[in-house]
């Protein structure tokens, strides 16, 4: 609490405000009248002051108001302070920290400008109202010291009390203030009970190593496990790190040592290098689904190096898959995959427009050895050229010319059925019209109509080799004019064919706006053997129709549908979001026709839904489930209730899983937190204090 | 019908192609995403406009079947855009654009994962095009 | 009074004869009082009083003080300094029979490093007593922070 600048090198005297003043000559001031004392961030309202130069003590009347910064204040009837208002003894004291948590007390001194101490108080962030007087929790102690500058509660013979009624005492309780952001402390515990890993309680610790360190270590015991989980977090100069990890001995698998680590991080390096790192490690296949860590059902730990600039990217990294399901034998899919990229985009000076040449290696490998795909290993090394230029006509249309080419060498080994290594060269050509117009309306309404139609060529000759990558092909706005919509390189786009698309978006001034995108691809010949899921194949692709409307009450809803001219759906997709301060939801839909050949062996029609409602003023409602219509049950459901006032939270939750596989059975878990509210800065203060 | 074409003689976007610089790129997401802009918006020349682009991406897992493997991931993306003048450096435009895709996961490992590569690479293509047609429409009221 | 860093109030002593100087002197026909003006300077005992104009009073005839001042009412930058005290102001009435000095206007009181400042002040000389009034404002000097 350095001294102000205006008051010059001399430490700063408080300084006193009053209506009136009397001096009565024997070095004693008696100030009344809206009587006011400042020093530094402390500031005293008061109805009368007596201050004795001689003994430089205040004595004063109240009532009165004591300002510590802007999250302390000090109500009392009558006090007696020194003039710099560090020290004092204040009667029928009440501390109000960050107008949240009140301290009560008969007596409270106040020492050396830091500490508070209230004798035979009582504590509570509920409001207390003349109807009601009694607080719904508060806590009674013979004593409490606040530290303001460490933001610390110390109570002495504390004891919770709910509604009246006593509940726990513990000699000595330590509790953050409410402005501390970060201590090292126990945090909530949690009450759990779950079908499997049994009934218990989860009691996080929270230790700050640091300013950028911290460590939460959780131990969670239960009926039938003991397990520790930890959370360390850092922050770097040019990054951060995260590991989440667990250590268990159950009743599930007796005798056995199970855990999980998730570690995840970016780091940032000289010239705009990263190493990017996810590694993903279970003990066993069940684990991570019994005790709800993780819903993934494959394991993907991948270390990178990348670097990114306007018109350039390159990344290289090594990822080891681990499958946990029970369709996959981990030695007969590829599970070391290593790649190298690297793009670069520029205008040529000789004939303009834009060229963006790329290198791509991968290589991976299944560890088992049997010949054909169940062993097979596989490396590709692509280089890759796509030249595109733009002529603006001045009817406002866009003449887009395109010439690309792929040099692809591919190495197969363990699988006779094909030549060990190929090179392959693909060339493209074609031309994009694009003719965007516009309308706008008296009242406002905007109108943006864009026609596009592409016409391309790709050579029919393909390389003869296993499809490994490519397989799983999806048709969208995103790929509606795109020059081959395999993914990956085993696959290309091939022949004759014409993408006609057109997006008509209505801009409204009350905030609101509706697109809609229709496409249809029509082919000379059908070489690309498409699958009839995709809504790609023949030589008449089915019609793509997405629709999308958002309000600006952030309520978005997105379809996307694929059908053919007979109105038969090859699939329909629907996503729905809608966030603001009463309602959280997410919901998605998505429908597909059975497909054998991309292992659909019947209809999708799968419903999930996520949603929070703030039904009344104090009460949340949650519910999450996923139906599957198909097989006519959910996978998963929850259904979760949250009541906040301004001092306590209560959270309940009840969640059922209903898929099993081989290694793990359906589970139901429910799980309770009550958080009192006031201690510790990032508490969810949800109402304000009135009495009615 | 009162459409007109909007790089057209009169057109408010006449003179859009070419005037704006897409912020620089931090990863392989937002490369792709200032890629696609600026083939829509056309290479920079003497820029005079700024495009800033909070990009916020996440995946939803889907079709969970009873023996709890996830058939289907949705990539959902959002992008907050904001045209400044890079003159003074004042804010003309805000806007927000947003729309998901989908992968397949039925695949092997490397096929789900060139397939997730493809859906993040389309969800580019999409947002870019949802900035650039809201840059068209809006063009009245911030392009000189 | 010492170097004592409190608030002493104002003692003076009304007793001693009233010494006045000053560049002019008018007399007032209307009732007889004696207004001095430019640099006027009045002493009693220790104290002293400037002013701009100072405007004296006698009592009437016929009371028991007759012929001696009653009231000295100076306007006009006037300052009072009686040893380490001092109070400034922009108008002061003195009634000698009381020994009250009555100062307002941008009242400025300093005792040794004590400084205080108000819209109005009564010093009782004989009490030693002073009063402030309207935003009286003042700073609490403690001995850490000498």
């Amino acid at each position: 609490q350095s001294a102000s600048p205006e008051d010059g090198l001399e430490q700063p005297a408080a300084t006193l405000i009053a209506d009136s003043v009397a001096l009565d000559g024997n070095n004693v001031v008696r100030a009344r009248g809206n009587v006011e004392v400042f020093y530094e961030d402390a500031q005293l309202k008061a109805s009368g002051i007596t201050y004795d130069a001689t003994t430089e003590k205040l004595t004063i009347e109240g009532p009165i108001t004591v300002y510590y910064g802007d999250t302390a204040t000090l109500l009392a009837s009558a006090a007696e302070m020194d003039a710099e208002l560090r020290n004092g003894l204040l009667k029928s004291a009440r501390l109000v920290l960050d107008q949240q948590l009140q301290l009560a007390a008969a007596e409270v001194r106040r020492i050396d400008g830091r500490y508070t101490r209230l004798g035979n108080t009582v504590a509570s962030s509920c409001k207390v109202c003349a109807a009601d007087p009694v607080p719904l929790w508060q806590i009674r102690a013979r004593e409490v010291i606040h530290d303001e500058l460490e933001r610390q509660l110390y109570f002495t013979d504390a004891r919770l009390e709910v509604a009246g009624v006593p509940i726990a005492y513990l000699p000595r309780l330590r509790l953050p203030d409410p402005t501390l952001e970060r201590a090292n402390g126990f945090l909530i515990p949690t009450i759990r009970s779950d079908s499997i890993v049994g009934q218990g309680i989860e009691l996080p610790y929270f230790l700050a190593i640091g300013e950028d360190k911290d460590l939460t270590i959780s131990p969670l015991i239960t009926t039938n496990t003991r397990t520790l989980q930890f959370r360390y977090r850092q922050a770097l100069n040019a990054g951060d790190i995260e590991v989440n990890g667990a250590i268990t001995r159950d009743d599930i698998r007796p005798g056995d040592w199970r855990g999980y680590l998730f570690a995840d991080g970016s780091i940032g390096l000289r010239n705009d290098f990263v190493f990017n790192f996810d590694i993903e490690i279970t003990s066993d296949k069940a684990y991570l689904l019994e005790y709800d860590y993780s819903d993934t059902d494959r394991l993907e730990s991948t270390v990178e190096l990348a670097r990114t600039r306007r018109d350039t990217y390159f990344s290289t990294n090594y990822t080891h898959y681990r499958s946990l399901r029970d369709s996959e034998q981990n030695d007969e899919i590829p599970t070391e995959v290593v790649e190298l990229t690297y793009e670069r985009r520029f205008t040529p000076s000789l004939f303009g427009g834009t060229l963006t040449t790329a290198f791509d290696g991968q290589g991976f490998m299944r560890t088992s050895d049997t010949d054909g795909p169940t062993g097979r290993d596989m490396a590709r090394a692509s280089l890759q050229m796509d030249w595109q230029r733009t002529w603006d006509l001045n009817n406002g249309m866009l003449v887009k010319a395109i010439g690309a080419a792929n040099a692809d060498y591919y190495l197969v080994n363990q699988d006779s059925s094909y030549d060990e290594a190929q090179l392959h060269l693909t060339p493209t050509a074609g031309v994009e019209l694009r003719w965007p117009f516009m309308k706008s309306e008296s009242s406002g309404v905007v109108h943006s109509l864009e026609p596009v139609a592409q016409l391309l060529w790709t050579d029919t000759s393909a390389a003869d080799v296993p499809n490994e990558v490519s397989t799983r092909v999806e048709f969208d706005e995103g790929n509606l004019f795109s020059l081959s919509r395999f993914p990956g390189f085993d696959r290309y786009e091939r022949g004759f064919r014409a993408n006609i698309g057109a997006n008509w978006t209505r801009y409204d001034p009350d905030g609101w706006t509706l697109g809609v995108t229709v496409g249809k691809i029509f082919r000379d010949t059908d070489v690309n053997g498409f699958s009839t899921g995709s809504g790609l194949s023949g030589t008449e692709s089915d019609w793509l129709a997405a629709a999308s409307v958002t309000f600006p009450n952030n309520l978005s809803l997105i379809n996307r549908a694929l059908f053919n001219s007979a109105f038969e759906f090859t699939k329909n997709e629907t996503r729905v979001s809608w966030v603001n301060d009463d309602v959280l939801l997410s919901s998605s839909y998505v429908w597909m026709v059975e497909d054998a050949s991309q292992s659909r062996f019947d209809d999708t029609s799968e419903w999930t839904m996520d949603a929070e409602y703030r039904f009344a003023r104090n009460w949340i409602g949650k519910v999450d489930w996923r139906y599957d219509f198909v097989e006519g049950s959910a996978a998963r459901a929850g259904v979760g209730l949250e009541y906040v006032n301004e001092c306590i939270s209560v959270d309940l939750s009840l969640s059922r899983r209903f898929t099993s596989s081989s290694n793990v059975d359906p589970s139901t878990s429910v799980g309770l937190q009550v958080t009192l509210l006031g201690f510790g800065e990032n508490n969810r203060r949800q109402s304000v204090r009135e009495c009615y | 019908c009162g459409f007109e074409p909007a790089y057209g003689p009169g057109g408010s976007a006449a003179n859009l192609r070419g005037s704006i610089l897409v912020d620089d790129p931090t990863e392989r997401f937002s490369f792709e995403l200032v890629k696609q802009l600026e083939t829509r918006l056309g290479q920079p020349v003497n820029p005079r406009y700024g495009l800033s682009i909070d990009l916020r991406l996440r995946d939803d897992d889907l079709a969970i079947t009873q023996e709890q493997e996830i058939l289907r991931y949705n990539v959902i993306g959002e992008a907050d855009f904001a045209i400044r003048d890079l003159a003074s450096g004042e804010e003309l435009f805000r806007g927000k654009a947003s729309s998901f895709t989908a992968y397949a996961a039925t695949g092997t490992t490397v096929s789900t994962r060139e397939a997730q590569k493809d859906a993040y690479d389309r969800l580019m293509v999409i947002l870019a095009d949802q900035i650039t047609s809201r840059l068209i429409a809006s063009s009245g009221s911030w392009l000189t | 009074q010492g170097t004592q860093i409190g608030f002493g109030g104002f003692q003076g002593d009304p007793s001693k004869p009233v010494d006045v100087t000053a560049d002019q002197l008018e007399v007032d026909q209307a009732d007889g009082a004696a207004i001095f003006s430019g640099n006027v300077l009045v002493t009693q005992g220790e104290m002293t009083l400037s002013a701009d104009t100072l405007r004296v009073e006698y009592a009437e005839a016929g009371s028991d003080a007759a012929g001696g001042i009653s009231r000295l009412i100076a306007t006009g930058n006037v300052v009072l300094v009686n040893g380490p005290d001092a109070a400034e102001a922009a108008e002061a009435v003195y009634t000698i029979a009381t020994g009250i000095v009555e100062m307002q206007g941008n009242v400025l009181l300093t005792q040794g490093p004590n400084v205080i400042s108000s819209e109005r002040m009564t010093a009782n000389l004989e009490t030693g007593t002073a009063r402030l009034d309207g935003r009286v404002r003042t700073t609490l000097k403690s001995s850490q922070s000498e």
